[in-house]
């Protein structure tokens, strides 16, 4: 009883406990997951010793990321403070405590692309996006970031969507790649 | 072990394998510069102000993180070692704001001190200080991450030292800092403000908040803290009449670097304006200034009169356990031989008394067996009825260290949702007043297990045939039915217990505080007696001491039943010794204890009494015929910090010094006898309890050979064989006593004081179920941040200013039948009274028990208790009693 009791409040997350509430409140919905495929990961791990990162990394597989409310109990089944997570957490960059995007737009900040536009290729994408680096749309379909170099300059500037890598990139292409009315003319 | 060999600084010097650079250095006399390094926390390398160059291979270590491995030739002073630890705190003065002429830290600062020493002065590097905000919002620490150079000394203080798990580092690079869960102010976190990670803090990034306990300080006293019964070290720093802080004494074997929110924030009482300055006599109705003379010519014509006109008899005296050794030793003589009464207690006894009958009638030895390091060794710990993060923090410490740093399991034997609970493997919850079936049980399956330890059961024991027999009641499926403990934890607990190698026992307030509490007390010395969990390291018996100095108070005498070094009152050819040392006769037979006399004052036999440092009406049971009781007394004298309910009542209040202001020993739960020294003047014209005791004395006609606290000592080292000047040196030229000083009291590796242990069986008694009428049971216990009768701590601003009102706890299934919701403001009615009190809904109560701190000065839960005598301590009951909940305030 305790169990599903507990598992069915993980799927949603209580007011006032995620660091992300307000990040939630501005996007406007909740992410959902599967509060028994958490248990059920939490469990196979319970109890075992130096399984953090495996661990934290199949709960973001699952949620798309770590909610902040799990992390008690993620604390409770290795053993470890919750603060300790919390710290491991934010100090791998691969680690998330705010849902993401269900596409990743990783924008090249390198020397080469810089030298060919990249940063009008940002500010492209930001328009494009509605969001600035770091953020998610609303409707969770996309997250933006920037990275050092993607190692294709010779196609410079360069980004990658998911998993797919665009070059020789100018602002109509940008368009056509993300395919949506840009945020600020479509806003209505 | 092959032992390794370096050089170092052209030197050779051996170590062993494993040690590090830096402590191979300090051993040899080197000094390396360090700053994160703290020598009570694991070593991580953070600051690398301790780098040295290997000249084989010439690469710079960080010295106290590297193990020394065969053939190194170290250079701590290299030109190369000197330049790059130069450049790394340029560094880090580089990220560090330029405040220095106004920070608080000043010359405290480790970064500042490290600067100076390598002659960093002005800046070559451009500053970018990483400015943070500045929290305060709690009343005790002010945080400021601007100053944070990222040792990493607060996160490990949190979670090596005191383990809360409060504090880690959060994010990475520039961002880094340390942070609580979900970067929460500290009051919502799990901090408890223990005030330790301040006094590792080397920079001016954690300090204590108040403008006044700001600065530098020259004086710095070494005492020991006058709150529970852990007796930690804490050092006293004092500017003029003033203490600015308090800092955890880091040699101390008990606190070992640490304290809590009491220790480190709560001694500005001492200052409180409310302390009496003057003697007070009652002229009337009023209590009027009076001068020395006057006061003490009363209360010795008095006392005197009582004693000539209706018999020593007729006067009773109640010390406190807040009071030293050598204080308490005093008012027992002075009760014994001056005023000639044999009516003498103590407030510790309230706690204390079960543990003495208890462990003293099995075990042989009347206290504690064990010292907190072996708390820490043990295997398996089981703690009953404490909660030693409110009661006794050093021993929750020690608990949660060896849990999460040794690997020991903790069983809990608890109500109620403790701090412990997260790092218990199991908790078992029994109903309240049933731990004689539970614990009865736990021995019953121990030996259906075959966990029985042989050699000392059948060669060192006696009663076990009996307790076999007593035991065979108490099947898993009886016991489980008393309990609402189910029969598979039950052996869980009992597998776990009997099993282990060394397993420590720990009891508190909720075992003797309760009804029967001295039969819980043998049924617990039983399990450890068959466990054979008596006489080794990193086993024993802990009996947890709410007040300071109780243990001493009761070593010293300062009771009913026994005269100092417990020589029973009724051994004639004990009590032969103290007559022919004291030069007088004493009274034969047990004396009253102080709430028997109290109802002798009431038919009228007890007529005048003393109280030293005590408040009977702030936290024995039924208030107000403890009041009824005071009020019939002819002559009352109160020797107080302040004009407590009791001291309002008195004919004479004299005023006393407090534990700073005077010299002395305090005997801490171990039995470790510990010094108390004076830091400050006695506030107005107070004076010390011992030089109270000796004027009256004198005044009385009959004056006590002392003229010191030396010389109180000295006769108490000559009459009480196991008490010992404290081993930090109080006094010199005292006699020295065996190198390990109070090895005498402990049982390991030797035999029971009496060469054998009894088993005394128990037998558990049903109580009256809870009533219609009164359908839940109000659990007592302690709070952290109140203290004792709130005398103390009530008085100390900033302890005060974070107490919550008086609250009860509730669990959510009763809540919700009542309609009760959390924060609403509820009575709690028992059949003598009812209290007024905030609710706080907790979902892990057991359903049919609310709790309660038992004495918050705004709500006097001791007034719900009805007087109830346990005839085997003559103690009145504090443990549980049946009360119901009302919604709304008294008088509604």
């Amino acid at each position: 009883m305790t169990e599903a009791g507990s598992a069915s409040g993980a799927g949603t997350i209580p007011p006032g406990l995620g660091m992300d509430a307000d990040n939630l409140h501005r996007l406007g919905q909740t992410p959902v997951f599967d509060p028994v495929r958490v248990e059920e990961v939490i469990n196979r791990y319970r109890g075992k010793r130096w399984v953090l990162i495996p661990l934290l990394q199949e709960i973001q597989e699952v949620c798309g990321y770590i909610p902040p409310a799990l992390i008690p109990r993620i604390a409770e089944a290795v053993g470890m403070f919750p603060v300790q997570v919390q710290g491991v957490i934010s100090f791998y960059s691969q680690l998330h405590t705010e849902p993401r995007g269900k596409k990743v737009v990783t924008v090249c900040r390198g020397t080469a692309c810089h030298v060919r536009g990249g940063r009008s290729i940002l500010k492209v994408v930001k328009e494009h996006l509605g969001i600035e680096e770091g953020e998610t749309t609303p409707d969770l379909e996309y997250t933006l970031e920037t990275v050092a170099c993607i190692g294709v300059c010779a196609l410079a500037p360069n980004m990658m969507v998911g998993r797919t890598t665009y070059g020789s990139l100018n602002p109509s292409k940008v368009a056509r790649i993300l395919g949506r009315p840009k945020a600020a003319s479509g806003g209505d | 072990m092959n032992k390794v060999t370096i050089t170092l600084d052209g030197r050779e010097v051996t170590g062993m394998p494993g040690e590090t650079i830096l402590d191979l250095a300090r051993e040899s006399g080197i000094n390396i510069p360090t700053l994160c390094h703290h020598p009570l926390l694991s070593p991580n390398g953070a600051c690398r102000v301790c780098l040295v160059e290997n000249e084989r291979n010439g690469a710079l270590l960080a010295a106290c993180v590297t193990p020394i491995e065969p053939g190194m030739m170290i250079n701590t002073r290299s030109p190369r070692v000197l330049e790059r630890r130069r450049q790394i705190v340029e560094l880090l003065l580089a990220s560090h704001p330029d405040t220095c002429m106004v920070c608080d830290k000043g010359n405290r600062c480790e970064l500042r001190c490290i600067a100076s020493e390598m002659g960093v002065g002005m800046l070559r590097l451009e500053r970018i200080p990483q400015y943070g905000a500045i929290v305060d919002a709690n009343p005790f620490l002010v945080r400021d991450l601007g100053k944070c150079i990222l040792c990493g000394r607060c996160v490990k203080a949190d979670q090596e030292l005191v383990v809360e798990g409060a504090l880690d580092f959060l994010g990475r690079g520039f961002g880094t800092r340390p942070a609580t869960l979900q970067e929460v102010p500290f009051e919502h976190s799990e901090c408890t403000f223990c005030g330790t990670c301040v006094s590792v803090c080397p920079t001016g990034a954690l300090r204590e908040r108040d403008a006044l306990t700001s600065g530098s300080t020259s004086e710095q006293v070494h005492t020991t803290c006058p709150f529970c019964g852990c007796g930690c070290s804490v050092v006293l720093e004092i500017r003029g009449d003033r203490i600015i802080r308090a800092r955890p004494g880091t040699e101390s074997p008990v606190n070992q670097g640490t304290l809590c929110v009491r220790g480190a924030y709560g001694f500005d009482f001492v200052h409180s304006p409310e302390r009496l300055t003057t003697p007070l006599v009652r002229r009337g109705a009023h209590l009027e200034p009076a001068s020395w003379e006057e006061a003490l010519s009363l209360a010795a014509s008095g006392l005197r009169r009582l004693r000539e006109e209706s018999g020593p008899d007729s006067l009773a005296v109640l010390g406190a356990p807040t009071g030293t050794n050598e204080e308490n030793y005093l008012l027992q003589r002075f009760a014994r031989t001056v005023l000639g009464t044999p009516h003498i207690d103590n407030g510790a006894r309230l706690h204390r008394a079960p543990s003495y009958t208890g462990v003293g009638g099995t075990l042989g030895y009347p206290g504690t067996i064990g010292t907190i390091r072996d708390i820490e060794c043990a295997e398996v710990i089981l703690v009953v009825g404490a909660d030693p993060a409110a009661s006794a923090p050093a021993v929750a410490y020690a608990i949660k260290r060896a849990v999460t740093r040794k690997g020991a399991r903790l069983l809990l034997i608890e109500p109620r949702r403790t701090q412990l609970v997260r790092f218990a493997s199991l908790w078992l919850r029994p109903r309240p007043g049933t731990d004689i079936a539970l614990l009865n049980g736990l021995a019953n399956a121990i030996l259906a297990e075959g966990l029985v330890d042989p050699d000392l059961v059948t060669t060192r024991t006696d009663g076990f045939a009996e307790l076999v027999s007593t035991l065979q009641r108490y099947t898993p499926a009886a016991v489980a039915s008393l309990t609402g403990v189910t029969e598979g934890e039950l052996v869980q607990a009992a597998l776990a217990f009997g099993s282990a190698a060394r397993a420590a026992l720990v009891y508190g307030g909720g075992v003797t505080r309760a009804r029967r509490g001295t039969d819980t007390v043998k049924a617990l010395a039983n399990l450890a007696l068959l466990t054979g969990n008596v006489e080794r390291k990193g086993t024993g018996l802990y009996a947890l001491q709410t007040r300071n100095n109780a243990q001493g108070a009761c070593d010293m005498g300062a009771v009913p039943d026994f005269l100092p070094g417990y020589c029973s009152v009724e051994d004639s050819a004990g009590r032969q010794k103290f007559e022919e040392r004291w030069r007088t006769r004493l009274p034969a037979g047990r004396g009253l204890s102080a709430s028997e006399a109290l109802a002798a004052a009431v038919a009228g036999r007890v007529k005048g009494m003393l109280i030293v440092g005590e408040n009977p009406l702030g936290y024995f049971p039924d208030p107000f015929a403890v009041e009824h009781g005071l009020k019939c007394l002819e002559f009352l004298v109160v020797q107080d910090l302040f004009l407590t309910e009791t001291a309002a009542l008195a004919t004479v209040v004299l005023p006393a010094a407090s534990f700073v202001e005077k010299e002395g020993t305090f005997t801490n739960f171990e039995g470790r006898v510990q010094p108390v020294r004076q830091a400050l003047p006695p506030r107005g014209e107070s004076r010390p309890d011992w030089q109270i005791l000796l004027s009256l004395a004198e005044a009385m006609g009959a004056p006590l050979p002392f003229a010191s606290v030396t010389d109180i000592e000295r006769e108490i080292l000559e009459l009480v064989p196991f008490y010992e000047a404290p081993s930090l040196g109080l006094e010199a030229g005292l006699p020295t006593r065996e190198a390990e000083p109070w090895a005498r009291r402990r049982l390991h590796e030797r035999l029971f004081p009496s060469t054998f242990g009894r088993f005394l069986p128990v037998e558990y008694v049903p109580e009256e179920e809870p009533s219609q009428e009164f359908p839940l049971t109000l659990v007592t216990g302690s709070s952290l941040y109140q203290f004792g009768t709130g005398m103390r701590t009530s008085r100390s601003s900033r302890l005060s200013s974070l107490v919550p009102r008086a609250y009860v706890e509730v669990s959510a299934a009763d809540a919700s039948v009542q309609g009760i919701w959390d924060g609403e403001q509820v009575r709690v009615v028992s059949a003598l009274a009812a209290v007024e009190a905030v609710a706080k809904v907790c979902a892990d109560q057991p359903a049919g028990v609310v709790f309660a701190p038992l004495a918050s000065p705004e709500a006097r839960f001791n007034r719900l208790f009805p007087a109830v005598i346990d005839p085997q301590s003559s103690l009145p009951v504090l443990g549980h009693v049946a009360v119901r909940l009302e919604r709304g305030r008294l008088d509604d």
